[in-house]
């Protein structure tokens, strides 16, 4: 599991943001079009792409995407 | 004059028993006078559920409601019913891009098929009395457009239609059928789904009555199990604190 895919599908859930300047510290509750929506569908995508189910605390816990990802292996 | 709520010498069944609402419906039931048969999957906790309530005569039976073997040997098992209380249900916050036909089946699979399923069997071997009550307890969201709620909310609307179609069938035996539809209730499912409670209990401030409790369903239960709702069928009653007031 690589980092730069976990961006990649985490930025696929967005629809306004500029994902290219997507990186592992950033801090994905700052942005203007996250949502619990967007919450859903990243615990959605992680389950798709990883088979991992996120529970909706590892989700309170994460800050960065890279906090997401490493949360994520976590359950590899 | 009659105590109309008595459920005295009335047998329920409660679907669910095992955790949130379905637990305290039968400790209410049972404080009325009902004998309660208590179903859910958790064996442990419905013996804890059993050992709450007053009185004698109850009984639990474990089952998975999606499993029809296991629906079928309850309905084996089970005496004549006075009054069906369908509380068992899941939650789950899809977004509708990432719907697929598995979590569709399981959502419709546990919220609408098993009940329906349940019912027609307990009617086909003729183990509902003339004059029980049907409770399906739908929920607010069946009503709305909650992000993320599409399965759920669409479960619970398919037991609204249902409710309608089964109480003008059932008529002619006196059999009601209604469906309650509660707003946030504080239960243990707000702290099983995939989204943070904190997310339910802020939602407080938009009910002027405050997050519903056990309890709060509990009284229209006995209202719709009992003979003081004898002329009402094939109602969805909205019971939710007066949020969609606002
Ligand atoms: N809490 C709310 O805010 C709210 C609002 C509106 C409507 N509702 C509805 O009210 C009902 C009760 O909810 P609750 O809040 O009390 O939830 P809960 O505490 O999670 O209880 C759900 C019950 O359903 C049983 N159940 C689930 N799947 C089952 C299966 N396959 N077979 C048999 N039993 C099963 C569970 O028992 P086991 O795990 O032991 O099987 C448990 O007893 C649900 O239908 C829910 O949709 C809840």
């Amino acid at each position: 599991m690589e980092i730069k895919d976990f961006i990649d599908n985490f930025a696929s859930n967005f629809d306004e943001t500029d994902t290219d300047s997507f990186t592992p510290e950033t801090k994905f509750r700052d942005l203007d079009e996250w949502t619990s929506m967007l919450a859903l569908a990243t615990m959605a995508m992680v389950s798709e792409e990883y088979d991992v189910e996120l529970t909706a605390e590892e989700m309170r816990n994460a800050q960065t995407i890279e906090d997401l990802f490493n949360t994520t292996k976590s359950h590899l | 004059m009659d105590n109309l709520l008595s459920l005295q010498g009335k047998h329920i069944l409660v679907t669910g028993a095992s955790s949130g609402m379905g637990k305290v419906f039968a400790q209410m039931a049972a404080a009325q006078g009902a004998r309660v048969s208590l179903l859910a999957r958790n064996e442990e906790r419905l013996k804890v559920t059993l050992e709450s309530l007053e009185g004698e005569g109850h009984d639990f039976c474990t089952c998975d409601l999606t499993e029809d073997d296991q629906l079928t040997d309850i309905v084996n098992k089970i005496d004549q019913l006075d009054g069906i209380v369908l509380c068992a249900g899941i939650n789950d916050f899809v977004p509708v891009k990432f719907i697929k036909q598995e979590k569709i089946s399981k959502m419709f699979q546990t919220n609408y098929f098993s009940q329906l399923i349940l019912v027609q069997k307990l009617l086909k071997k003729k183990l509902i009395n003339k004059g029980a009550s049907i409770v399906f307890i739908s929920s607010i969201s069946s009503m709305l457009g909650v992000q993320g709620t599409l399965l759920y909310a669409s479960s619970k609307g398919a037991i609204n239609s249902a409710v309608r179609v089964l109480a003008s069938e059932l008529a002619n035996q006196r059999i009601r059928v209604n469906a309650i539809c509660p707003g946030i209730v504080k239960t243990e499912m707000l702290s099983g789904t995939n989204v943070d409670e904190d997310v339910f209990t802020k939602q407080e401030a938009l009910y002027p009555l405050g997050l519903g409790t056990p309890k709060d369903v509990g009284g229209a239960v006995l209202f719709h199990l009992s003979d003081a709702s004898r002329w009402l069928t094939g109602q969805c009653m909205i019971m939710d604190g007066g949020f969609t007031l606002n």
